[in-house]
């Protein structure tokens, strides 16, 4: 063999392997990066208008300044809106992408996340129930401005997030110590994620949840390593307000507010009449 | 000390117009200024701790009580955060319950001493004479009579109703401050619920404790009462002059006096220079007290208020 048909061989094998290997380091490897701002041009502009989405208006103008400080910064805007092209788009386009996208836009690059959250009650209900309320990943991490879940800044709004449709339960989680304490700024304690979990949340019902009879005392256990099933039993979401999130502990709010309703008066009272009294028959003028 | 001398013959009266005669000649104590002891350095020292120990828990406890305000996030960061100012609670907790165990040996000894009986003359018991004075006091409120004369022994009416409002306030504090500090040792013997119950009464006893027996009946009785006003100095310095207080408290007086005890709790007058000190130390303490008060009083409105318009 010649040294030029040895160069040529190996040249041809080269290409060879770039071909066979391109597209599929494309696929798993390569992110397009650096496409956003041919997008941008149109929608940075503040005036572009909004698009009803399940009948919720949503703006068309993205923050550039945002969307580049976030953790998808450098991505293409086509690796989550496949399909759109550089131009006005066309309703063939766009008509059906927001409920496709919904379902499909993350899981390219987070299977495992998909695959957890697929199995979960909320992914349950949108994958397979077609629920157009229950949360998909944009519903928590949101779109244009997805942050680091794992910093501090994202762990205190978390009660917020879970808020948007759980209101009356983190209304009674900020009434705990955990709750409390996170409202104050410590974010160490508890927040609803610690226990419910996140991608893979089940209903307390589901003996495979994390509060579920069969594990709560395990979850529990992660930060209080001597608790028991009694311990477990804390009423975690208990609204005081009312006699139907638990009688025992609104009968003693109840009494508490009367206690102090009455005392409050009497020693008020007491006080006021003593001190007008005294100031009237000048006894706080004394030589 | 059967015949001891009150002095009462010599001033020529009897010994029940003694209190009315208080300025006079009636002991020879009054001359020379003796002061009547009201409270042992013990009994001063552990009301300081108390009251330093209280306003600690208060100003650290408060901002998790209403951790949904503005001001509650606020305080909060200055103080130091959560894990801090979590630390001072416990701290201060502890302080407090060192001095509940001292009163109640304080208590046990007075049981050894008069062999069990804790009620009668001189004791913190409810009697009837209580009900007497409040029901004048009422009155005079509501200006059905003039200035009533208050037949007190050791302890008022408000005096009492104080002591025993603490009482109860400490030990469900102390009890349920134990459980949310170790749950998980309280879940080892007690339901979970017990934690919520725990929860509700450290958090509604405390608005209590503050309100009630601090702003309205302690400091009023301490500081603002007119006969007090700007502060009963007998908690601080231990005593005061003998015919002021056989004057304000005429029943301990006389039984004193009629027990030949008299002698037993008379103190050395103070001399010019500790008065001049105490008098320094004395108005910042009184300061910080009106502060602490005003702060209190206001919180205690602001709390009224939303509760009112929480309906």
């Amino acid at each position: 063999m010649s040294a030029r048909t040895a160069v040529i061989a190996v040249l041809a094998a080269a290409c060879l392997l770039l071909v066979a290997a391109g597209p599929a380091a494309a696929v798993t490897f390569t992110i397009p990066v650096g496409g956003s701002d041919r997008c941008l041009e149109c929608h940075a502009k503040p005036d572009l208008g909004t698009i009803e989405v399940n009948g919720v208006e949503k703006s068309l103008t993205v923050s550039a300044d945002g969307y580049h400080d976030s953790m998808h910064g450098r991505l293409d805007c086509t690796s989550c809106h496949a399909g759109f092209e550089a131009r006005e788009h066309t309703p063939e386009e766009t008509e059906g992408w927001y409920e496709q996208a919904r379902l499909t836009a993350c899981s390219d690059c987070h299977a495992d996340q998909a695959k957890m959250y697929d199995k979960s009650f909320h992914g349950n209900l949108v994958m397979n129930e077609g629920s157009i309320k229950a949360p998909a990943c944009a519903s928590c991490h949101g779109s244009h401005y997805i942050e680091d879940p794992t910093t501090t800044a994202f762990r205190e709004k978390i009660p917020e997030i879970c808020g948007k449709c759980h209101g009356e339960r983190t209304f009674t989680y900020e009434d705990t110590y955990h709750g409390k304490s996170v409202t104050l700024g410590d974010t160490s304690r508890a927040v609803c994620t610690d226990c419910h979990g996140y991608h893979s949340i089940l209903p307390e019902s589901n003996p495979a949840s994390s509060v579920s009879p069969q594990n709560v005392v395990k979850t529990c256990g992660k930060c209080h390593e001597s608790a028991n099933t009694r311990f477990s039993s804390f009423l975690v979401h208990v609204d005081r307000s009312t006699p139907k999130s638990s009688f025992w502990v609104w009968l003693m709010e109840i009494n508490h507010a009367v206690l102090i309703g009455v005392l409050f008066t009497l020693g008020g009272l007491h006080c006021i009449l003593y001190f007008y009294r005294g100031l009237r028959e000048g006894m706080y003028h004394r030589g | 000390m059967a015949s001891v001398d009150t002095g009462i013959e010599e001033a020529g009266i009897t010994l029940e117009q003694a209190p009315e005669h208080a300025s006079a000649a009636m002991h020879p104590a009054i001359h020379i200024r003796k002061r009547f002891r009201r409270f042992t350095p013990f009994q001063r020292w552990v009301h300081f701790f108390i009251m330093v120990s209280f306003s600690i828990l208060v100003l650290t406890g408060m901002p998790l009580k209403y951790s949904d305000q503005a001001w509650a996030q606020t305080w909060m960061g200055f103080i130091g955060g959560v894990q801090n100012s979590g630390m001072l609670h416990r701290f201060a907790a502890i302080i407090m319950v060192t001095c509940v165990i001292c009163m109640l040996g304080f208590f046990a000894t007075i049981l050894i001493r008069t062999r069990g009986r804790f009620w009668g003359p001189g004791s913190m018991v409810p009697n009837w004479q209580d009900y007497r004075d409040l029901k004048a006091m009422v009155n005079w409120f509501i200006g059905r009579t003039p200035r009533p004369r208050l037949q007190l022994d050791r302890y008022a009416y408000y005096e009492k109703g104080e002591f025993w409002a603490a009482s109860a306030g400490v030990t469900i504090m102390c009890a349920t401050g134990a459980i949310l500090w170790y749950p998980e040792v309280a879940a080892r013997v007690l339901p979970g619920i017990v934690i919520n119950f725990a929860l509700v009464n450290h958090s509604g006893g405390a608005l209590l404790a503050m309100g009630f027996v601090v702003v309205f009946w302690h400091f009023f009785h301490a500081h603002l009462r007119p006969e007090a006003f700007p502060m009963d100095k007998a908690m601080y310095n231990g005593g005061l002059p003998l015919e002021e207080y056989a004057h304000e408290r005429p029943l301990e007086y006389e039984r004193l006096v009629k027990e030949g005890k008299l002698e037993d709790v008379l103190m050395e007058p103070l001399s010019a220079r500790r008065m001049q000190y105490e008098n320094i130390l004395w108005w910042v303490i009184t300061g910080c007290a009106l502060v602490l008060w005003a702060t209190f009083t206001i919180f205690v409105v602001w709390v009224t208020y939303h509760w009112l318009i929480s309906f």
